[in-house]
């Protein structure tokens, strides 16, 4: 199974090539056609016209476009990917510091999506039939309406003002340091032995990862439940049943087993969704991720930085589809047959 | 179910209505939270002008001059300067009893360092343009220096005191490089840098070897909150114990709220519609009609709770270019004459373009939303357009601004050359107007060096330029401030607030 698991990476990892190549090539020129001017950005306000056309041509922004592109593309692969504008350094070193900031948000958030998205489609299915149905579906439907920055806002002001029971900005606590190793703060906090500061940085999470999980978590609700729908009727259950095998049983060991492979795919694709769904959250709670520092990058027409952070998401987008094409694999022996 | 959701309500009122009481944010006196609009771009205090960011880097940092509550330049780490009559050279007398947070001594080699030597190595720095007529600096003796510029520069006492113009230490610069300084600031100011964390908080606490007064709060935290409802949420819970850059309702809201004082203080920001000399604003009948028919007074009542002064020029009262004795008035009858001598009118309504952010500074589309009813009623239509505040260069660069754009232009020093000068200069990427009658008058004042001259330069050119329809100035901004009642703090005219005013009553 691990072999074919591993040509399926290998495989995908070289159809990703491409993809990382037009992706680039498309976020590049849709950015320099943006009627901002980067080089009248990058100097103070103390230029003048001449000193601003002087760093459009330092800057390589009279070049035709094909020819900028080629510039950048050939310091990208080494690793080069310009400097922001706004901050003045490495824009990719801005980057690897609020990335595991916020891949530790969107795995937080997954989780609870996944929990909610499952408990709740096994509710929805159970509650199949009964007057109930109907209330719980309508507030699934409701759930499916109220988009991430909203649920932010709503859990801010409940546990954040209203009940001041949870932190709502930063990443931990003003009176507690933040540990350096991984980036990764509560593995950090780990690391360093500070249970003070997991605790606190746990507490810190707890709000824009809900926010985030509520929000994608009612899609999956609804897939896994007209999956049950699908599987039940299917001869195996029957066959179950006929074992003398308790509801429960039949729901669990076989029939959810089934159902969960197309909730995955879904899964899969909202994670994608909600990596890219942390942008407002992070700004909305002050976390610290790439999220907030994309919002910076546009309003100040950062384009070395916007880039970057494009690629980002493009490149975790691809990893994620390939872990859950990797995962559907492990949990889908026909796939592996064939 | 029934007794457990009123309980819940019950808790939720009792929770809301005890909010404002609830302290969680910095219980000691001896230290506070700021909720905080924006990072810092960088640490090192040269590199970008940053109008938000200065108040945090005069905590770190300290500027060769400072200027106080009436924004009148006074002494900091120069003593005494003196800037020669034909405003070729500037002799500096710096103090000899500071030092920066790592131990060394602030000297004249560290001035020379920040405004010359830096500079001309070639690291990308904004004050590399702010200075740039700086040719030399002669070092006299280790606190007495004088700075050589290669054409007159009049403003360069405003400018010490300016943004970007913070002394950096040459020897841990240049032993450390300049990543380590990014990462390590080490400046003279009354606080040192304890904790930074990228977008989300800044650490400072108290430089008890400071050589001025010393801060009276030991440690201050400042949390990056970007959106402004958040910054609201968290004065109201207690996670923030003072927090600027508010929506004025939500000023008038904590107004009426005990343990809270909440403020709209009128600062060197002047909002105006920065206009064109072509298209449909060729004709000097139509500017002045535009101008007018603006109520400036119902906008600030509107938009500002009536705290935003009603401006007639592109300078805020109290600063050196401010004519008091100047008002263009609201007039919707002349501005009706106006237009129908050039043969428009209401029936016959005049078209142009106007642009306006949103979300650029507070109300900003609202105002030009207004702005486009008072214009309709005179017999102007105006076709509103949104920009984002990065596009105003290249639109203007490109000559595809509309007749009129919302513009909000800050300046701490309230020296006209940095109103006026800046916004009417055709050779600076901001002015929309291109026309030489302004703009040469401008051009010349910025080579006077006679410091009573050039302001009465200015003063003549301001009023000028409105009478002729270049410019039509409409408010001085506001900043909106909520704090905890007992947290005090110095009250700027530029708006700053400085972490080391802070102080727990």
């Amino acid at each position: 199974m691990l072999a074919i698991v591993a040509k399926l990476v290998a495989r995908r990892l070289l159809v990703a090539i491409p993809i990382l190549f037009v992706v680039s090539a498309l976020l590049f020129c849709v950015l320099r056609k943006l009627p901002v001017d980067p080089a009248a950005m990058s100097l103070p306000t103390t230029a003048t016209i001449a000193e601003v056309e002087a760093k459009r041509h330092e800057m390589g922004l009279d070049r035709p476009l094909p020819q900028q592109y080629v510039i950048w593309l050939a310091d990208a692969l080494h690793g080069n990917f310009g400097r922001s504008i706004q901050f003045g350094r490495e824009a990719g070193s801005l980057v690897a510091a609020t990335l595991p900031a916020t891949i530790q948000l969107a795995g937080a958030a997954m989780v609870l999506a996944a929990i909610f998205g499952l408990g709740g489609g096994l509710l929805l299915f159970h509650l199949r039939g009964s007057s109930l149905e109907t209330v719980v579906d309508f507030a699934s439907i409701l759930l499916l309406s109220i988009p991430e920055f909203l649920w932010g806002l709503i859990l801010l002001f409940v546990f954040g003002v209203v009940l001041q029971v949870l932190p709502f900005t930063g990443a931990v606590s003003p009176n507690l340091p933040q540990p350096h190793v991984t980036g990764f703060l509560l593995l950090d906090a780990l690391w360093v032995g500070r249970l003070d500061v997991f605790a606190s940085a746990l507490r810190h999470l707890i709000l824009p990862a809900f926010a985030l999980g509520l929000a994608f978590s009612p899609a999956i609700m609804r897939v896994l439940r007209s999956s049950l729908f699908d599987v039940y009727h299917e001869d195996y259950i029957q066959q179950a049943r006929l074992r003398g095998l308790s509801e429960r049983q039949v729901l669990l060991r076989h029939a959810l087993k089934n159902a969960a492979l197309p909730t995955l795919t879904l899964a899969g694709v909202q994670f994608g969704i909600l990596f890219s769904g942390t942008l407002l959250v992070e700004v909305i709670y002050s976390y610290p991720g790439m999220g907030n520092l994309m919002v910076d990058a546009v309003r100040n027409a950062d384009l070395p930085l916007i880039q970057a952070i494009g690629l980002t998401y493009c490149v975790a987008v691809l990893l994620i589809n390939t872990a859950v094409d990797s995962l559907y694999l492990v949990l889908n022996p026909k796939l592996r047959v064939r | 179910m029934k007794l457990k959701r009123r309980a819940f309500l019950q808790m939720a009122t009792a929770a809301s209505v005890a909010a404002p009481f609830v302290r969680t944010a910095s219980a000691a006196g001896d230290a506070a939270t700021i909720g905080w609009p924006n990072d810092v771009p960088s640490w090192d205090p040269n590199q970008r002008f940053t109008p938000d960011a200065q108040p945090i880097f005069k905590a770190v940092y300290d500027q060769p001059l400072d200027q106080d509550a009436q924004l009148k330049l006074v002494p900091h780490l120069i003593k005494k300067w003196e800037l020669a009559p034909d405003a070729t050279s500037m002799a500096v007398e710096l103090r000899d009893d500071v030092t920066f947070h790592n131990g060394d001594k602030m000297t004249a080699e560290d001035f020379r360092y920040t405004f010359l030597e830096r500079i001309k190595s070639g690291v990308k720095l904004d004050t590399a343009n702010s200075w740039k007529k700086v040719d030399d600096i002669v070092i006299e003796s280790p606190t007495k220096a004088t700075m050589k510029f290669n054409a007159p520069n009049p403003t360069a006492p405003q400018w010490m005191a300016f943004l970007g113009s913070y002394i950096v230490p040459k020897k841990y610069i240049e032993a450390g490089g300049l990543e380590n300084f990014q990462k390590k600031p080490v400046g003279t100011g009354p606080y040192k840098l304890a904790e930074y964390e990228l977008n989300s908080r800044i650490v400072l606490e108290r430089n008890d070897q400071y050589w001025g007064p010393k801060a009276k709060v030991a440690r201050i935290t400042i949390q990056i909150i970007k959106d402004p409802s958040a910054r609201v949420a968290a004065i109201q819970s207690g996670q923030a114990d003072f927090t600027l850059n508010v929506p004025v309702r939500e000023v008038q809201r904590f107004q009426g709220q005990s343990g809270f004082a909440a403020e709209l203080n009128p600062i060197t920001r002047v909002i105006l519609l920065q206009v064109r000399a072509d298209l449909n604003f060729a004709d000097q009948n139509v500017r002045l009609a535009a101008h007018h028919a603006i109520d400036k007074a119902a906008l600030s009542k509107a938009f500002y709770g009536g705290a935003a002064v009603p401006l007639s020029v592109v300078a805020t009262p109290g600063s050196p270019g401010y004519l008091p004795d100047f008002t263009f008035k609201y007039d919707a009858e002349l501005a009706k004459e106006l237009l129908k001598k050039s043969g428009h009118g209401p029936d016959n309504p005049v078209k142009i373009g106007l642009a306006a952010t949103n979300g650029q500074f507070p109300s900003d589309y609202d105002i030009a939303r207004a702005i486009v009813q008072m214009w309709q009623k005179v017999g102007i239509e105006a076709d509103l357009q949104v920009i984002e505040y990065a596009k105003y260069f290249e639109l203007n660069r490109a000559s595809k601004l509309p007749e009129a754009t919302l513009y909000s232009w800050d300046n701490a020093t309230g020296d006209p050359e940095i109103f006026s000068g800046y916004l009417l200069n055709p050779k600076l990427p901001f002015s929309a107007w291109k026309d030489e009658a302004v703009g040469g008058q401008v051009l010349k004042l910025f080579n006077v060096a006679d410091y009573d001259a050039r302001i009465a330069g200015y003063r003549e050119v301001e009023r000028f330029a409105v009478e002729h329809g270049a410019t039509i100035p409409l408010l001085q901004s506001v900043l909106t401030v909520v704090r905890k009642r007992n947290l005090q703090y110095a009250k700027y005219g530029n708006g700053w607030v400085l972490p080391q005013t802070l102080q727990w009553s």
